[in-house]
Protein backbone atom coordinates (compact mmCIF):
# COMPACT_ATOMS: atom_id res chain seq x y z
CA UNK A 1 0.00 0.00 0.00
CA UNK A 2 1.32 3.40 -0.89
CA UNK A 3 1.75 5.97 1.83
CA UNK A 4 0.64 8.83 -0.43
CA UNK A 5 -2.66 7.12 -1.09
CA UNK A 6 -3.23 6.55 2.57
CA UNK A 7 -2.25 10.13 3.31
CA UNK A 8 -4.78 11.36 0.80
CA UNK A 9 -7.54 9.31 2.43
CA UNK A 10 -6.56 10.50 5.89
CA UNK A 11 -6.32 14.15 4.86
CA UNK A 12 -9.79 13.88 3.36
CA UNK A 13 -11.13 12.34 6.56
CA UNK A 14 -9.66 15.18 8.60
CA UNK A 15 -12.02 17.53 6.77
CA UNK A 16 -15.08 15.47 7.71
CA UNK A 17 -17.05 17.21 10.45
CA UNK A 18 -17.33 15.37 13.76
CA UNK A 19 -20.86 14.24 14.57
CA UNK A 20 -21.46 16.60 17.50
CA UNK A 21 -24.59 18.72 17.29
CA UNK A 22 -26.31 21.52 19.22
CA UNK A 23 -30.08 22.11 19.32
CA UNK A 24 -31.42 24.25 16.49
CA UNK A 25 -32.58 26.98 18.89
CA UNK A 26 -29.29 27.08 20.80
CA UNK A 27 -28.51 30.71 19.92
CA UNK A 28 -32.00 31.94 20.85
CA UNK A 29 -32.02 30.08 24.16
CA UNK A 30 -28.56 31.36 25.00
CA UNK A 31 -29.51 34.96 24.16
CA UNK A 32 -32.56 34.71 26.44
CA UNK A 33 -30.32 33.42 29.21
CA UNK A 34 -27.82 36.25 28.73
CA UNK A 35 -30.63 38.83 28.72
CA UNK A 36 -32.00 37.33 31.95
CA UNK A 37 -28.60 37.43 33.59
CA UNK A 38 -27.94 41.01 32.52
CA UNK A 39 -31.39 42.06 33.71
CA UNK A 40 -30.70 40.45 37.11
CA UNK A 41 -27.39 42.31 37.38
CA UNK A 42 -29.00 45.63 36.41
CA UNK A 43 -31.86 45.15 38.89
CA UNK A 44 -29.48 44.28 41.70
CA UNK A 45 -27.30 47.30 40.92
CA UNK A 46 -30.37 49.52 40.84
CA UNK A 47 -31.57 48.16 44.18
CA UNK A 48 -28.18 48.71 45.84
CA UNK A 49 -27.94 52.21 44.39
CA UNK A 50 -31.44 53.19 45.56
CA UNK A 51 -30.81 51.70 49.02
CA UNK A 52 -27.57 53.66 49.22
CA UNK A 53 -29.28 56.91 48.15
CA UNK A 54 -32.13 56.41 50.67
CA UNK A 55 -29.70 55.65 53.50
CA UNK A 56 -27.53 58.66 52.64
CA UNK A 57 -30.60 60.94 52.52
CA UNK A 58 -31.75 59.65 55.90
CA UNK A 59 -28.32 60.20 57.43
CA UNK A 60 -27.99 63.66 55.88
CA UNK A 61 -31.47 64.67 57.09
CA UNK A 62 -30.82 63.47 60.65
CA UNK A 63 -27.41 65.20 60.61
CA UNK A 64 -29.00 68.44 59.46
CA UNK A 65 -31.84 68.17 61.98
CA UNK A 66 -29.29 67.52 64.74
CA UNK A 67 -28.18 71.15 64.44
CA UNK A 68 -31.78 72.45 64.31
CA UNK A 69 -33.28 70.44 67.16
CA UNK A 70 -30.64 68.44 68.97
CA UNK A 71 -32.98 67.28 71.77
CA UNK A 72 -35.49 65.79 69.33
CA UNK A 73 -32.83 63.83 67.42
CA UNK A 74 -31.39 62.48 70.67
CA UNK A 75 -34.89 61.47 71.76
CA UNK A 76 -35.41 59.60 68.49
CA UNK A 77 -32.05 57.81 68.88
CA UNK A 78 -32.93 56.89 72.46
CA UNK A 79 -36.28 55.50 71.27
CA UNK A 80 -34.60 53.48 68.52
CA UNK A 81 -31.93 52.03 70.79
CA UNK A 82 -34.46 51.05 73.45
CA UNK A 83 -36.64 49.28 70.84
CA UNK A 84 -33.86 47.65 68.87
CA UNK A 85 -35.59 44.35 68.03
CA UNK A 86 -38.85 45.84 66.65
CA UNK A 87 -36.89 48.54 64.79
CA UNK A 88 -34.59 45.99 63.15
CA UNK A 89 -37.61 43.82 62.26
CA UNK A 90 -39.43 46.73 60.63
CA UNK A 91 -36.30 47.78 58.70
CA UNK A 92 -35.76 44.18 57.63
CA UNK A 93 -39.36 43.78 56.43
CA UNK A 94 -39.32 47.08 54.56
CA UNK A 95 -35.99 46.20 52.98
CA UNK A 96 -37.30 42.77 51.99
CA UNK A 97 -40.39 44.28 50.35
CA UNK A 98 -38.18 46.74 48.50
CA UNK A 99 -35.79 43.95 47.38
CA UNK A 100 -38.69 41.74 46.29
CA UNK A 101 -40.20 44.56 44.27
CA UNK A 102 -36.96 45.69 42.64
CA UNK A 103 -35.20 42.36 42.05
CA UNK A 104 -37.02 39.12 42.83
CA UNK A 105 -40.36 39.87 41.16
CA UNK A 106 -38.67 41.18 38.02
CA UNK A 107 -36.44 38.10 37.89
CA UNK A 108 -39.36 35.72 38.35
CA UNK A 109 -41.42 37.59 35.80
CA UNK A 110 -38.65 37.48 33.18
CA UNK A 111 -38.14 33.76 33.84
CA UNK A 112 -41.83 33.11 33.59
CA UNK A 113 -42.20 35.08 30.36
CA UNK A 114 -39.15 33.43 28.72
CA UNK A 115 -40.51 30.03 29.78
CA UNK A 116 -43.86 30.84 28.22
CA UNK A 117 -42.13 31.99 25.04
CA UNK A 118 -40.14 28.72 24.83
CA UNK A 119 -43.28 26.65 25.44
CA UNK A 120 -45.16 28.67 22.87
CA UNK A 121 -42.41 28.13 20.33
CA UNK A 122 -42.22 24.37 20.88
CA UNK A 123 -46.01 24.12 20.72
CA UNK A 124 -46.00 26.13 17.49
CA UNK A 125 -43.30 24.04 15.82
CA UNK B 1 -21.92 42.56 8.80
CA UNK B 2 -18.23 42.24 9.69
CA UNK B 3 -16.90 41.25 13.10
CA UNK B 4 -16.02 44.78 14.23
CA UNK B 5 -19.54 46.05 13.48
CA UNK B 6 -21.01 43.00 15.17
CA UNK B 7 -19.00 43.63 18.34
CA UNK B 8 -20.00 47.30 18.35
CA UNK B 9 -23.65 46.37 18.04
CA UNK B 10 -23.42 43.89 20.93
CA UNK B 11 -21.57 46.37 23.13
CA UNK B 12 -24.35 48.88 22.40
CA UNK B 13 -26.88 46.40 23.77
CA UNK B 14 -28.21 44.87 20.56
CA UNK B 15 -28.94 41.29 21.61
CA UNK B 16 -29.99 40.25 18.11
CA UNK B 17 -26.38 40.91 17.13
CA UNK B 18 -25.30 38.51 19.87
CA UNK B 19 -27.64 35.82 18.49
CA UNK B 20 -26.08 36.46 15.10
CA UNK B 21 -22.58 36.07 16.55
CA UNK B 22 -23.53 32.79 18.25
CA UNK B 23 -24.98 31.47 15.01
CA UNK B 24 -21.86 32.52 13.13
CA UNK B 25 -19.37 30.88 15.49
CA UNK B 26 -21.27 27.99 17.03
CA UNK B 27 -19.91 25.50 14.51
CA UNK B 28 -16.34 26.46 15.40
CA UNK B 29 -17.06 26.13 19.12
CA UNK B 30 -18.88 22.81 18.67
CA UNK B 31 -16.01 21.35 16.66
CA UNK B 32 -13.36 22.33 19.21
CA UNK B 33 -15.38 21.53 22.31
CA UNK B 34 -16.88 18.34 20.90
CA UNK B 35 -13.53 16.96 19.76
CA UNK B 36 -11.96 17.72 23.13
CA UNK B 37 -14.60 16.61 25.61
CA UNK B 38 -16.29 13.98 23.41
CA UNK B 39 -19.51 14.05 25.39
CA UNK B 40 -22.68 15.00 23.58
CA UNK B 41 -24.63 15.29 26.87
CA UNK B 42 -22.25 17.95 28.23
CA UNK B 43 -21.68 19.72 24.93
CA UNK B 44 -24.55 22.20 25.16
CA UNK B 45 -23.60 23.34 28.68
CA UNK B 46 -19.96 23.85 27.76
CA UNK B 47 -20.78 25.70 24.55
CA UNK B 48 -23.12 27.88 26.57
CA UNK B 49 -20.31 28.59 29.04
CA UNK B 50 -17.99 29.50 26.16
CA UNK B 51 -20.43 32.03 24.70
CA UNK B 52 -21.22 33.45 28.14
CA UNK B 53 -17.50 34.12 28.56
CA UNK B 54 -17.39 35.63 25.08
CA UNK B 55 -20.23 37.97 26.02
CA UNK B 56 -18.74 38.95 29.38
CA UNK B 57 -15.28 39.62 27.95
CA UNK B 58 -16.26 41.18 24.65
CA UNK B 59 -15.40 44.67 25.87
CA UNK B 60 -11.84 43.43 26.58
CA UNK B 61 -11.40 42.08 23.06
CA UNK B 62 -8.78 44.02 21.14
CA UNK B 63 -8.33 43.61 17.41
CA UNK B 64 -4.90 42.00 17.91
CA UNK B 65 -6.21 38.67 16.63
CA UNK B 66 -9.16 37.55 14.54
CA UNK B 67 -12.43 37.15 16.45
CA UNK B 68 -12.54 33.48 15.47
CA UNK B 69 -9.07 32.94 17.01
CA UNK B 70 -10.15 34.69 20.20
CA UNK B 71 -13.36 32.63 20.47
CA UNK B 72 -11.44 29.44 19.67
CA UNK B 73 -9.02 30.27 22.51
CA UNK B 74 -11.90 30.60 24.95
CA UNK B 75 -13.44 27.34 23.68
CA UNK B 76 -10.10 25.54 23.99
CA UNK B 77 -9.39 26.80 27.53
CA UNK B 78 -12.92 26.04 28.72
CA UNK B 79 -12.74 22.50 27.33
CA UNK B 80 -9.29 21.86 28.82
CA UNK B 81 -10.52 23.12 32.20
CA UNK B 82 -13.49 20.76 31.92
CA UNK B 83 -11.16 17.83 31.16
CA UNK B 84 -8.91 18.72 34.11
CA UNK B 85 -11.89 19.09 36.41
CA UNK B 86 -13.14 15.63 35.58
CA UNK B 87 -9.69 14.09 36.00
CA UNK B 88 -9.00 13.31 32.43
CA UNK B 89 -5.66 15.06 32.76
CA UNK B 90 -3.72 11.94 31.83
CA UNK B 91 -5.15 12.23 28.36
CA UNK B 92 -3.44 15.60 27.94
CA UNK B 93 0.01 13.99 27.67
CA UNK B 94 0.01 11.90 24.54
CA UNK B 95 1.91 8.66 24.29
CA UNK B 96 2.00 7.26 20.77
CA UNK B 97 2.22 3.60 21.69
CA UNK B 98 -0.75 3.89 24.03
CA UNK B 99 -2.62 5.86 21.41
CA UNK B 100 -1.92 3.18 18.82
CA UNK B 101 -3.19 0.52 21.22
CA UNK B 102 -6.29 2.58 21.78
CA UNK B 103 -7.18 2.61 18.12
CA UNK B 104 -9.74 -0.12 17.60
CA UNK B 105 -9.04 -3.30 15.73
CA UNK B 106 -10.71 -3.65 12.39
CA UNK B 107 -10.40 -6.58 10.04
CA UNK B 108 -10.01 -5.87 6.36
CA UNK B 109 -12.71 -8.37 5.40
CA UNK B 110 -15.17 -6.22 7.32
CA UNK B 111 -14.18 -3.23 5.29
CA UNK B 112 -17.10 -1.67 3.51
CA UNK B 113 -17.47 1.43 1.43
CA UNK B 114 -19.99 3.11 3.69
CA UNK B 115 -17.94 2.44 6.80
CA UNK B 116 -14.68 3.95 5.61
CA UNK B 117 -15.08 7.58 6.59
CA UNK B 118 -16.88 6.69 9.79
CA UNK B 119 -14.08 4.30 10.66
CA UNK B 120 -11.36 6.89 10.18
CA UNK B 121 -13.43 9.49 12.03
CA UNK B 122 -13.82 7.06 14.94
CA UNK B 123 -10.06 6.52 14.94
CA UNK B 124 -9.49 10.28 15.09
CA UNK B 125 -11.75 10.43 18.16
CA UNK B 126 -9.52 7.83 19.81
CA UNK B 127 -6.35 9.90 19.39
CA UNK B 128 -4.95 11.81 22.40
CA UNK B 129 -6.62 15.13 23.10
CA UNK B 130 -3.73 17.31 21.87
CA UNK B 131 -3.64 15.50 18.54
CA UNK B 132 -7.39 15.88 18.12
CA UNK B 133 -7.11 19.56 18.95
CA UNK B 134 -4.44 20.40 16.40
CA UNK B 135 -6.10 18.23 13.75
CA UNK B 136 -9.41 20.02 14.26
CA UNK B 137 -7.90 23.48 14.28
CA UNK B 138 -5.58 22.92 11.33
CA UNK B 139 -7.59 20.75 8.96
CA UNK B 140 -11.22 21.42 9.87
CA UNK B 141 -11.11 25.07 10.87
CA UNK B 142 -8.08 25.89 8.69
CA UNK B 143 -6.22 27.99 11.26
CA UNK B 144 -2.56 28.74 10.56
CA UNK B 145 0.27 27.42 12.76
CA UNK B 146 0.60 30.88 14.36
CA UNK B 147 -3.10 31.01 15.15
CA UNK B 148 -3.04 27.50 16.65
CA UNK B 149 -0.04 28.59 18.73
CA UNK B 150 -2.09 31.56 19.96
CA UNK B 151 -5.11 29.38 20.76
CA UNK B 152 -3.41 26.47 22.48
CA UNK B 153 -0.18 28.02 23.71
CA UNK B 154 1.79 25.15 22.13
CA UNK B 155 4.98 26.06 20.25
CA UNK B 156 4.82 25.84 16.47
CA UNK B 157 7.24 22.92 16.42
CA UNK B 158 5.04 20.91 18.77
CA UNK B 159 1.97 21.63 16.65
CA UNK B 160 3.74 20.41 13.51
CA UNK B 161 5.00 17.37 15.36
CA UNK B 162 1.51 16.51 16.66
CA UNK B 163 0.05 16.87 13.17
CA UNK B 164 2.75 14.63 11.73
CA UNK B 165 2.44 12.04 14.49
CA UNK B 166 -1.35 11.96 14.35
CA UNK B 167 -1.20 11.28 10.65
CA UNK B 168 1.54 8.68 11.14
CA UNK B 169 -0.52 6.89 13.80
CA UNK B 170 -3.57 6.71 11.59
CA UNK B 171 -1.44 5.63 8.62
CA UNK B 172 0.05 2.80 10.71
CA UNK B 173 -3.38 1.69 11.79
CA UNK B 174 -4.85 1.84 8.31
CA UNK B 175 -1.92 -0.07 6.86
CA UNK B 176 -2.94 -3.07 8.93
CA UNK B 177 -6.59 -2.97 8.14
CA UNK B 178 -6.81 -1.80 4.55
CA UNK B 179 -5.57 -4.25 1.95
CA UNK B 180 -5.10 -3.74 -1.79
CA UNK B 181 -8.71 -4.63 -2.62
CA UNK B 182 -9.96 -2.22 -0.05
CA UNK B 183 -7.71 0.47 -1.40
CA UNK B 184 -9.49 0.16 -4.74
CA UNK B 185 -12.74 0.82 -2.91
CA UNK B 186 -11.14 3.76 -1.19
CA UNK B 187 -10.04 5.18 -4.51
CA UNK B 188 -13.57 4.78 -5.80
CA UNK B 189 -14.94 6.66 -2.82
CA UNK B 190 -12.45 9.47 -2.97
CA UNK B 191 -13.06 9.88 -6.67
CA UNK B 192 -16.78 9.94 -6.09
CA UNK B 193 -16.61 12.75 -3.52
Amino acid sequence: MKNEELDRIIEKSFKVEPGFKLPVDFAQKLTMKVIGREQWKTDLREYLLLSGVLLSLLLAASGFYYFVDKAFVLKVFAFLSSNLVPVISVVFILNFIFFTDKVILRYLFSRWSSGTKQKGKSAFF
Amino acid sequence: MNDAELINQILNGNMNAFTFLVNRYQKLVVHITGRLIQRQDELEDICQEVFMKVFQNLSKYRNESKLSTWIATIAYNTSINYLRKFKKGDEVNPDDSAALRNLTDYRSDEFEKADLHRYIRDQIELLPVQYRTVLTLFHLEEFSYQEIEQITGMPEGTIKSYLFRAKALLREKLKFVVDEDSLKLVKEITNEK
